[in-house]
C-alpha cells in the first residue's frame, strides 16, 4: 500500500481513498501527482487476487482511518458493484463517508483540489459524479465540429 | 498583465490546464509558437482543451503583442515551446521571469530536473538571461518548490 503522507498540519481537507481492482488506484494517484504535484491525505486500496471480502473491507477501513482528518472521507471506486465499491459502501453507515463508482483520472484530479474548499463529503461526491461524466467526450468529433465551424 | 512565462514543450496540456490555470487564476493563455499556429488541427485541439472562460491566443512569436498583454487587464500565461522560442520572444519585447516546466529529453540534452533537459548551449543562454537579472526557475507544478537554474 502507498504511503499516505497525511500530516496533522493539513487544515480541513477531505481524505481520499481510491479503491480499485489491481494497481489502477495506485497509478491513478501517481498520475494525478504528476499533473498537480504531491497530495496529502490520499491513499489507494487494491483488490489482489485471492483476498477475501473481509480482508478487503478491513484494508479499506484502515485506509479510510489513515486519511481521515475529521472532515470525512471520499472513496472513489472503480466498478459499480465490484468488491472495492461494495466493501466501501459497507462502511458508509458508520462514518462521514461517501462512495463514488466509475473513477476516472479527471475525477481524481478534480477531487484533489475541490476537497480543500470546505464542501461536505456529500457535495464533493455529487460534484465529482457530474464532473467525471462531463469529461467523457467523443473528442475527435468535437475536433471535427470545431474545424468545420472554422471553415465556414 | 503577464502573470507567468513558461517553457513547456507540450504547450497546452494537463499540468497547465489542471494546475497552473486555477493556481494563478489565469484569464488568457498565449501560445507563442510558429509550429502550432501553422497547424489547424493542433491549434483547434489545444483550444478545445481550455475552459471556455479562458481566452486562447495563438500567434507566431514575432506577431504576439507582448506590450499589450503586459499592460491590459487579463491575467495572462505565456507558453513557449523551447529555449530558442523563449530567446526570440524576449528579443521581440517579452518581459518577465521565466519558468522552465517541461523541456523534453534528447540527444546531447542533460537533465537539470526530472522534467527539464537542456543542451549546454541552452543552459548557457539561460544563465546569461539570469545574469542579466531575469529570474529563471525550474518548477513543473505549483506545489513543487521552484528551483533556481544554476
Amino acid at each position: 500500500m502507498r504511503a499516505t503522507r497525511c500530516s496533522d498540519t493539513d487544515a480541513s481537507v477531505i481524505g481520499l481513498v481510491v479503491a480499485t481492482h489491481g494497481r489502477l488506484g495506485h497509478e491513478l494517484l501517481a498520475t494525478t501527482e504528476q499533473i498537480v504535484g504531491p497530495l496529502a491525505c490520499v491513499t489507494a486500496c487494491s483488490v489482489e487476487p485471492g483476498a477475501s471480502a473481509d480482508e478487503l473491507r478491513d484494508r479499506i477501513r484502515e485506509a479510510v482511518a489513515r486519511v481521515d482528518q475529521g472532515d470525512g472521507v471520499l472513496v472513489l471506486a472503480d466498478l459499480a458493484g465490484g468488491s472495492p465499491c461494495t466493501q466501501s459502501m459497507a462502511l458508509c453507515s458508520k462514518q462521514n463517508l461517501e462512495v463514488v463508482s466509475g473513477v476516472n483520472l479527471p475525477m481524481v484530479i478534480k477531487a484533489s483540489s475541490l476537497r480543500n474548499e470546505g464542501h461536505s463529503v456529500n457535495a464533493l461526491a455529487q460534484a465529482l459524479v457530474q464532473y467525471g461524466q462531463r469529461n467523457i467526450t467523443l473528442a475527435s468529433a468535437l475536433l471535427r465540429d470545431a474545424l468545420r465551424a472554422q471553415a465556414h | 498583465m503577464i502573470s507567468f512565462i513558461r517553457i513547456d514543450s507540450r504547450l497546452i496540456h494537463g499540468q497547465v490546464i489542471e494546475s497552473w490555470l486555477p493556481h494563478l487564476k489565469i484569464q488568457r493563455i498565449v501560445v507563442a509558437d510558429d509550429v502550432a499556429v501553422a497547424d489547424p488541427l493542433v491549434r483547434t485541439a489545444m483550444a478545445l482543451a481550455v475552459p471556455a472562460d479562458v481566452e486562447v491566443v495563438m500567434s507566431r512569436i514575432d506577431e504576439v503583442p507582448f506590450r499589450k498583454f503586459e499592460t491590459d487587464a487579463p491575467r495572462t500565461l505565456v507558453l513557449l515551446r523551447d529555449v530558442a522560442s523563449a530567446m526570440r520572444a524576449y528579443a521581440v519585447g517579452l518581459i518577465g521571469p521565466l519558468n522552465l516546466g517541461n523541456v523534453h529529453a534528447g540527444p546531447s540534452r542533460q537533465a537539470v530536473s526530472r522534467s527539464v533537459f537542456l543542451t549546454d548551449a541552452e543552459k548557457a543562454q539561460l544563465l546569461e538571461l539570469s545574469r542579466d537579472g531575469l529570474a529563471v526557475t525550474i518548477q513543473s507544478v505549483p506545489n513543487e518548490v521552484p528551483q533556481r537554474l544554476g
